[in-house]
């Protein structure tokens, strides 16, 4: 594929280059506002809850009652209150740095299971990848007892890696996902067997094919995994508000549930609280944005 | 994400059957594991719908402690005419509760021996003005002595503090929290506790000025077990000025429900505001406005006299006094003169809907410990042109505006925690109940005292005087009262009970014309007894 060459309609994935306005089925005129008219209803619809809590996070408690939907009287007091009140910094450095720890963790375990899972032979290798699988059908809600008892003795006999009340408690259980060991695996298993026959020729280690060969060749894919870990992981809601019951070692997203009992004539609080909440995941969502559609989207040309 | 490709395979096909087989089994089981007590009937109540047989429920007749003392004053009248008092005490049965001589002891006189001060935490789940007032209660309790330091963790709610309590082993739980009345079979049945009758023995606390509704809503099984500290009732809350403009007189509130009918209409058509009562469908007011309800009414709301005096086998809402609640409901709604504000989160919607710019309400039947936070709110500017003065409290209305039950919650001193920590927590707990804490505490929040020397006492004492609003739920739960109903019905899924009654409302307002209340009723009871089928044969 080439930016360059003129655009021929060869059907490999030409789509991406420059002319690739031609390669859709684009409607012009009437049909082409229709189009827009609908996207943008949509978008609209779509954008109003969020709206409204920006709205709110900004105006004073008055306007807010008076459920005007029209900007005016511009206010930061109620983020200043919600920052403050809500002990946002605190909460917000605990989920930077749970979602973080687990975001390179669940790429680190995952590069190293869908290796072995993709490349090396060992007994009941099918049947370990398949009880690996089996373990998506079962919702994290399903198993949130459990993890929270494992976490909880943890704290009891190994504190270091756990327990209740503590960031490690918070982050232990999505250190390794069945997801990111599948994904990784795909990949690898779609790169060409000839690179890993050369590598091997060459006498490269396991170790030395994953850092040389495997990781700059499935980074589109590690790269989604790392995003959505952090997302995910960043957006978390049950399990913290299970596994801290100390005020210090909330997350974010659970910290925000103290500000939701707030004062009765502060409705915007928790909006306000919400709006600071979004905005780092704001900020990885935009920077991030074309890892994590060209992580998406590697494996739908390649097949 | 799609489904995983198959892996390129030269294995013969029975082996990945067996390999899915076995994937099969790990997640049949993750998935079947058996019912833990604490899940108890959590549970779907379908899932117990073919195991449900009369014959095996366990029975509770736990004897009173060998030293009754005053406490045998204060248990709920066991001899009533109640033709549904279908327990027979003498009968020989299984003690699932903990019998009298096993009660953990209370070892008052630990801090004693302790070395260096005692730290203990307390779990509670307020909102943040309230947690505000508690903690100057816990700084003063701090400042006031050395032998103990309390720290305070908010839960968020009562619902929280109570699953987090549940789902953590003894080294995570706190040395005492608060819990509610919802909660008081499960956590005496949980044999996790300490009574504080065992303290109140130990330590001779004179408990004969403590309101003996709030301390009967703790007892269990003829046992304090919980030390009522945040004591409320339910209120009518009405704003004056829409009272006033639609002729009613707002010194004179709606007493029974078709008062509060005939004011909504009259509310609704001189469009003094656009609704009449503000309404919910959530456990804590609508799921337990029902309970109060049939205590005004003086009907039994389960079995085994409101399950004091055995454990509830069944509930007995489904019958007139049932359909009055559900038709009284229906009919506000469907005639348009209430206003459903659905779950109410936080409690603050349904508040909020009062002081709504554009389509108000004008009444709301709520927690009395409420009426500091709303007072502060309308100081804030929160109702625009109201001020504190106009809004209104009065008595819960209801069948016949008679006894209120407390609401609010208990102090309970978990056990296992070791000596020092149960003597620190009954220690501090002593504070909290003081009359002065009592004063205190019930001046800036709107809670009634516990007892009845706190209000002689200020800041309480003018408040009174001054605002005689703070006094209105007081007046309810210090009235004399020899009604078996003054205490909440008692019963093991009480929590999940008030859910299934909140949904049949919420398809009540949901289908205003089409809803048929008795079924709904019916539907809502048989469930509830599944419920408490299940949970009684769990536990």
């Amino acid at each position: 594929m080439s930016a360059d060459t003129p655009f021929v309609d060869a059907g490999d994935g030409s789509i991406l280059g420059r002319d690739r306005s031609k390669a859709w089925d684009e409607p012009r005129g009437v049909r082409r506002w229709l189009r827009y008219l609908l996207l943008l209803v949509i978008a609209a619809i779509v954008l109003f809850p969020i709206y409204t809590t920006v709205l709110a996070a900004f105006s004073p408690t008055e306007r807010v009652l008076q459920r005007r939907l029209v900007p005016g009287d511009v206010t930061f007091e109620v983020i200043g209150k919600a920052w403050t009140e809500g002990r946002l910094a605190r909460y917000l450095w605990n989920s930077l740095v749970v979602s973080t720890a687990v975001t390179v963790a669940q790429m680190s375990t995952a590069l190293l299971s869908g290796y072995a899972f993709a490349h090396l032979r060992f007994p009941f290798r099918k049947t370990i990848f398949l009880l690996f699988l089996a373990t998506l059908l079962v919702p994290f809600e399903a198993t949130v007892v459990v993890n929270l008892d494992t976490v909880e003795s943890l704290g009891n006999t190994a504190s270091w890696l756990g327990g209740v009340n503590t960031l490690q408690g918070l982050a232990l259980p999505f250190l390794a996902s069945a997801v990111g060991t599948f994904l990784i695996r795909q990949s690898l298993l779609a790169l060409p067997p000839d690179l890993r026959d050369a590598a091997r020729i060459d006498g490269i280690t396991h170790l030395g094919y994953i850092r040389h060969v495997a990781i700059p060749l499935v980074r589109p894919t590690l790269g989604a995994l790392g995003l959505f870990t952090f997302l995910s992981t960043w957006n978390q809601y049950l399990w913290p508000s299970q596994v801290i019951t100390d005020d210090d070692f909330h997350t974010v997203q659970s910290g925000l549930r103290l500000l939701g009992k707030s004062a009765l004539n502060e409705p915007n609080l928790v909006m306000a609280g919400t709006v600071i909440a979004a905005v780092p995941i704001a900020i990885v969502l935009i920077v991030f944005q074309r890892q994590l559609v060209r992580g998406l989207t590697a494996g739908a040309v390649k097949g | 994400m799609s489904a995983p490709s198959a892996p390129s395979s030269r294995r013969p096909a029975s082996r990945r059957l067996v390999a899915a087989f076995g994937a099969l089994a790990v997640v049949l089981a993750a998935c079947g594991d058996g019912n833990s007590a604490i899940d108890a009937g959590r549970d779907d109540p379908d899932a117990v719908a073919t195991t449900e047989s009369e014959g095996d429920t366990v029975e509770t007749t736990p004897e009173p402690p060998d030293s009754g003392g005053e406490s045998a004053d204060t248990a709920a009248e066991p001899d009533t005419d109640e033709p549904e008092a279908a327990a027979e005490p003498e009968e020989e049965s299984v003690a699932t509760t903990l019998p009298p001589v096993d009660l953990p002891p209370c070892p008052v006189d630990a801090l004693d021996s302790a070395d260096g001060p005692v730290e203990i935490t307390l779990w509670f789940g307020l909102p943040t003005d309230l947690q505000a007032v508690l903690q100057s209660l816990v700084d003063e309790y701090n400042g006031s002595q050395d032998r103990v330091v309390v720290n305070i963790e908010n839960q968020v709610d009562y619902e929280s503090t109570i699953d987090s309590y549940q789902q953590l082993g003894t080294d995570q739980r706190p040395d005492v929290l608060l819990a509610p009345e919802f909660v008081v079979q499960t956590f005496a049945e949980s044999e996790t506790f300490i009574p504080v009758e065992s303290c109140i023995q130990a330590s001779g606390l004179d408990t004969s000025t403590f309101l003996p509704r709030a301390l009967d809503t703790y007892r269990y099984g003829d046992l304090q077990w919980g030390m009522p500290f945040n004591v409320s009732s339910p209120v009518l809350f009405y704003v004056k000025p829409v009272l006033e403009a639609a002729g009613l007189d707002p010194d004179d509130p709606p007493a029974t429900p078709d008062d509060v009918r005939a004011a909504s209409e009259a509310i609704v058509s001189s469009d003094a505001a656009t609704y009449g009562l503000v309404v919910d469908v959530s456990r804590d007011a609508a799921g337990a406005y029902i309970e109060q309800w049939f205590g005004q009414a003086e009907v039994p709301f389960v079995d085994n006299d409101n399950g004091r005096s055995a454990r509830a086998t069944e509930v007995l809402f489904d019958n007139d006094t049932g359909l009055e609640f559900f038709e009284f409901l229906q009919g506000l709604n469907r005639d348009g003169l209430s206003f459903n504000v659905g779950e109410n989160p936080g409690g603050l919607d349904a508040f909020l809907k009062l002081v709504d710019p554009s389509e108000p309400g004008a009444m709301r039947i709520d927690t009395s410990a409420a009426l500091g936070q709303l007072l502060a709110a309308l100081d804030g500017g929160l109702g625009g042109e109201l001020t504190r003065d106009d809004l209104g409290v009065g008595p819960l209305p209801g069948p016949t505006g008679a006894a209120a039950q407390v609401s609010g919650a208990a102090l309970w001193i978990p056990a296992d925690k070791g000596d020092a920590s149960a003597a620190a927590a009954w220690d501090f707990t002593q504070f909290l109940i003081e009359a002065q804490s009592q004063s205190t505490w019930s001046a800036g929040t709107g809670y009634v005292p516990m007892r009845t020397d706190a209000v002689e006492l200020d800041p309480i004492a003018s408040l009174f005087e001054s605002d005689p609003r703070f006094r209105v739920p007081y007046d309810l739960l210090a009235a004399p009262t020899d009604s078996p109903f003054s205490a909440r019905p008692a019963l093991g899924p009480q929590r999940e009970v008030r859910q299934v009654i909140v949904d049949a409302i919420a398809q009540l307002y949901n289908d205003p014309d089409g809803a048929d209340p008795a079924a709904l009723l019916t539907e809502a009871a048989e469930t509830s007894n599944r419920l408490i089928t299940n949970y009684n044969e769990l536990n």
